[in-house]
């Protein structure tokens, strides 16, 4: 059982339906309190799963000043590049040539591991040809793509190319084995081609005899969407097919355009199509895009009795698999790594995200696929309190263990069932003013197996973060006396806490209403928990996955006096009383969860 | 405080600030580059005696650079770590290229580093092999275990994890920070400091 480190994961206000898509309301200040104290968030109810994440993976938007998560936010991509070549592609090229990189950039079918080019003639050596340097490379081709990691080559489906690069556009004109075949734009131009047009006809008029040509992938879809064009042009395409089912077909034009009206509103009614009856018909032939299903797996089974299982690929290979615009429709019947083809690599994007309510962009990257800064970055971690939880070992503490009062207590040790245990959650306040938190936590954990917990001090003040600069110099190398004024005083302070911590702790009771430890912007509380007893009678559904694992919702509501804001919605609360600046009172509410540990079983 | 000490000080530190256990082994010391403010904890292993054994004749002009891993500013090569640089044939000879590592890059015990280049800001898990001339940008973490192939690339931004290794995730944007070293920078050495 992997050993569980404690966490606090925090869910974004979108997962409330309440409160889905309406903008914090100043008016009603208390009324995300009011709501939520009806009923208690359930970190394990099925929908929780979806709504909950860490602090790193929240933004904030400084208009609605709510906390946005990675499910509620719009994403707009800034820029498409490949993770291999890291070079960028433009959006215009996506259209034509697909989200894959099209240089010379592949990963192993077999591994995923990349593949690098090597010369099949010399010794094969995968670190040859990655370097910068590879063009005074001696020798020449054939080359092949290798994998650095599983060794696989090309050579083993019997791929091998001319030249060392532009390997994706030899790739595209090889069949496995060798073979070579049409490019995507020679199979378009050959579609276009009277005399080729003609063969097919013909071919394809004699009926039974055409069931041996197979279309590709692209040709048969140019040909299905051609014909169903041609279909939905025609008038009376009431001919053969499934003529008898008449109006009530599914593939009526009549029916179409009924059901098209039911969502577009009666009076849009396709008057027109009225006037048409009868059926569309399916294709039948292969230049309508119709392919004969093979279900003749005597091959296959064949195959699978020379290669034995080692021969199979596994539902990661194929998933793995790009679709093989080339080849025929497989229908899933892909399953020998023989048939397996190097993968180009999927492009990587870059994106910026916008606040679902107001549209205002929080998150915004450089284009340039090198770069990693980002042009706007308003990530929840510098707007609310992070919350570090820390299991506490009172009687560790009495031995001197230093003023680390997690003592003998180990990370991830199992909580025993019934025997109250205590932990250290400590709030790091991020901004500017100082904030007030106010806690509020069931007595019971919801579940199966109602854990008890007590919050021992669930208001205090935070102070702000302000004397960074204190802590900046000190970083840098001054160490005595740096930071004149109140800030060195405050990091001197700091410091002497921290070396009479052990006695301090020492003298600390768990104290109803006191917090146990504080600092520049941080302060620690202490929450007991008394851990439910896992034992399941007779007839209980056994226990499921993480059904041990403590967890306990924690509302977290934060108050704090910031600057006013303009125009901003807020504005009717703003403190007159402060000569000057004007002030506004600020507040933010949210639920999160404290992952404490797993209860002995 | 009451903290066992090694009578002579577990590290040396230097006047860049680099604090290097007495217990890591470097090899070839005069072809190590450190930044400054770079841990290295005991029993690391360093092979800057693996030197560049062709000089690129273009460069002839130039002084030969002999530096066979450079280390930036922050980094932190934890207990039994191996920073190897990578070699190959060049014009049908063997030789070593260098190492070069950027700022706030975390090496994790026991992992074997063979990279040509990785940037800042970087988090190297424990017992990760990384292979050689693998390219790692910045901001990538690479978790427990992993095994990156040679001539990798994990661009900017990437979790990878598994052998081989394969992109798992995204490095949110609220994640930037937790690559920041200054902090564990400060909590080794001779007077360590408590964790803030
Ligand atoms: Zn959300
Ligand atoms: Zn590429
Ligand atoms: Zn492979
Ligand atoms: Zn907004």
């Amino acid at each position: 059982m992997a050993v569980l480190t404690p966490y606090t994961f925090i869910q974004c206000p979108c997962s409330d339906s309440s409160t889905l898509g309406r903008p914090s309301d100043p008016n009603s200040s208390t009324i995300t309190e009011a709501d939520e104290d009806e009923r208690t968030f359930d970190p394990r109810a099925p929908r929780s799963n979806f709504s909950l994440y860490p602090l790193e993976y929240l933004l904030y938007c400084e208009d609605c000043h709510q906390i946005r998560c990675p499910r509620c936010v719009s994403e707009e991509i800034v820029t498409y590049y490949c993770p291999n070549c890291l070079f960028e592609v433009p959006s215009s090229n996506l259209k034509s040539e697909g989200n894959r990189c099209t240089r010379s950039c592949f990963q192993c079918p077999i591994c995923i591991g990349p593949l690098a080019v090597t010369s099949i003639e010399t010794r094969p050596d995968p670190s040859l040809l990655a370097a910068p340097d590879n063009t005074a490379a001696p020798h020449s081709g054939p080359y092949a793509l290798t994998c650095s990691y599983c060794n696989w080559s090309s050579t083993e489906i019997g791929i091998q190319f001319e030249k060392p690069n532009s390997i994706h556009a030899q790739l595209a004109k090889l069949r496995n084995g060798g073979s070579t075949r049409l490019t995507a734009k020679e199979r378009k131009e050959r579609r276009k081609d009277p005399a080729y047009r003609r063969y097919q006809a013909t071919s394809s008029g004699e009926g039974e005899s055409d069931q041996t040509e197979n279309l590709d992938l692209e040709t048969q879809f140019a040909n299905l969407k051609a014909f169903y064009q041609n279909q939905l042009a025609d008038p009376n395409s009431a001919d053969t097919g499934l003529a008898a089912l008449g109006d009530l077909g599914f593939s009526s034009p009549t029916s179409l355009s009924r059901i098209m009206s039911i969502y577009t509103g009666g009076s849009l009614q396709d008057r027109k199509a009225k006037s048409r009856l009868g059926a569309m018909r399916e294709a039948l032939k292969p230049d309508e895009g119709l392919q004969f299903a093979h279900l003749d797996e005597s091959a296959a089974i064949e195959t699978l009795r020379g290669e034995g299982h080692d021969g199979t690929a596994s539902i990661t290979q194929l998933v793995d698999q790009p679709p093989n615009l080339g080849e025929e429709h497989l229908h899933g019947r892909s399953r020998f790594i023989s048939e397996l083809r190097p993968i180009p690599y999927l492009l990587r994007t870059k994106r910026s995200k916008r606040c679902p309510v107001c549209r205002h962009i929080i998150s915004k990257p450089e284009a340039k696929v090198q770069t990693t800064r980002f042009r706007i970055r308003l990530v929840a971690g510098s707007y609310i309190p992070s919350i570090a939880i820390r299991p506490l070992s009172l009687s560790a503490t009495a031995g001197g263990g230093g003023s680390s009062a997690s003592g003998a207590t180990l990370p991830g040790a199992l909580l025993e069932p019934l025997k109250p245990a205590h932990f250290l959650l400590t709030f790091k306040n991020p901004i500017f003013e100082t904030i007030k938190v106010t806690l509020g936590a069931p007595a019971e954990t919801p579940g199966r197996f109602a854990s008890k917990v007590t919050v021992l001090c669930p208001v205090f003040e935070v102070d702000a973060n302000t004397d960074v600069w204190d802590e900046a110099l000190r970083e840098g190398g001054a160490t005595g006396g740096a930071g004149s004024g109140g800030g060195g005083e405050k990091g001197e302070r700091r410091r002497g806490r921290y070396d009479e911590g052990s006695q301090a702790n020492n003298g600390n009771q768990l104290e109803v209403g006191k917090i146990w430890e504080r600092g520049r912007n941080w302060v620690s509380i202490v929450v007991e928990v008394v851990p439910a007893s896992l034992r399941l009678d007779q007839g209980d559904a056994p226990l499921r996955e993480d059904e041990d694992v403590l967890e306990i919702p924690l509302f977290v509501h934060v108050e704090w006096e910031g600057e006013a804001g303009g125009d901003d919605v807020l504005e009717s609360v703003a403190a007159k009383d402060k000569g000057g600046e004007a002030r506004e009172k600020r507040e933010l509410a949210y639920w999160c969860v404290l992952g404490l540990g797993r209860i002995r079983k | 405080m009451s903290s066992r000490r090694a009578p002579r000080g577990e590290y040396i530190e230097t006047e860049t600030g680099n604090k290097v256990a007495r217990k890591a082994t470097l090899l070839g010391t005069q072809n190590i580059m450190l930044g400054g403010k770079t841990v290295i904890q005991p029993e690391v292993l360093i092979r800057g005696d693996l030197i560049r054994t062709i000089q690129a004749s273009t460069q002839s002009g130039a002084a030969s650079n002999n530096t066979a891993v450079s280390i930036g500013r922050y980094c932190f090569l934890s207990r039994g770590c191996c920073l190897r640089p990578p070699g190959r044939l060049y014009k049908g000879a063997f030789t070593f290229m260098p190492l070069r590592m950027g700022d706030h890059v975390f090496v994790g015990p026991g992992s074997v580093v063979q990279a040509a280049s990785i940037g800042s800001h970087v988090h190297i898990g424990t017992n990760v092999v990384v292979g050689e001339f693998a390219i790692i940008k910045d901001y990538v973490r690479i978790l427990d275990g992993t095994v990156v192939p040679p001539n990798m690339v994990i661009p900017s931004f990437s979790i990878v994890a598994g052998q081989p290794a394969r992109l798992i995730g995204e490095v949110p944007e609220g994640g930037h920070e937790a690559f920041e070293l200054r902090g564990l920078y400060k909590t080794v050495g001779n007077n360590p400091q408590p964790a803030s």
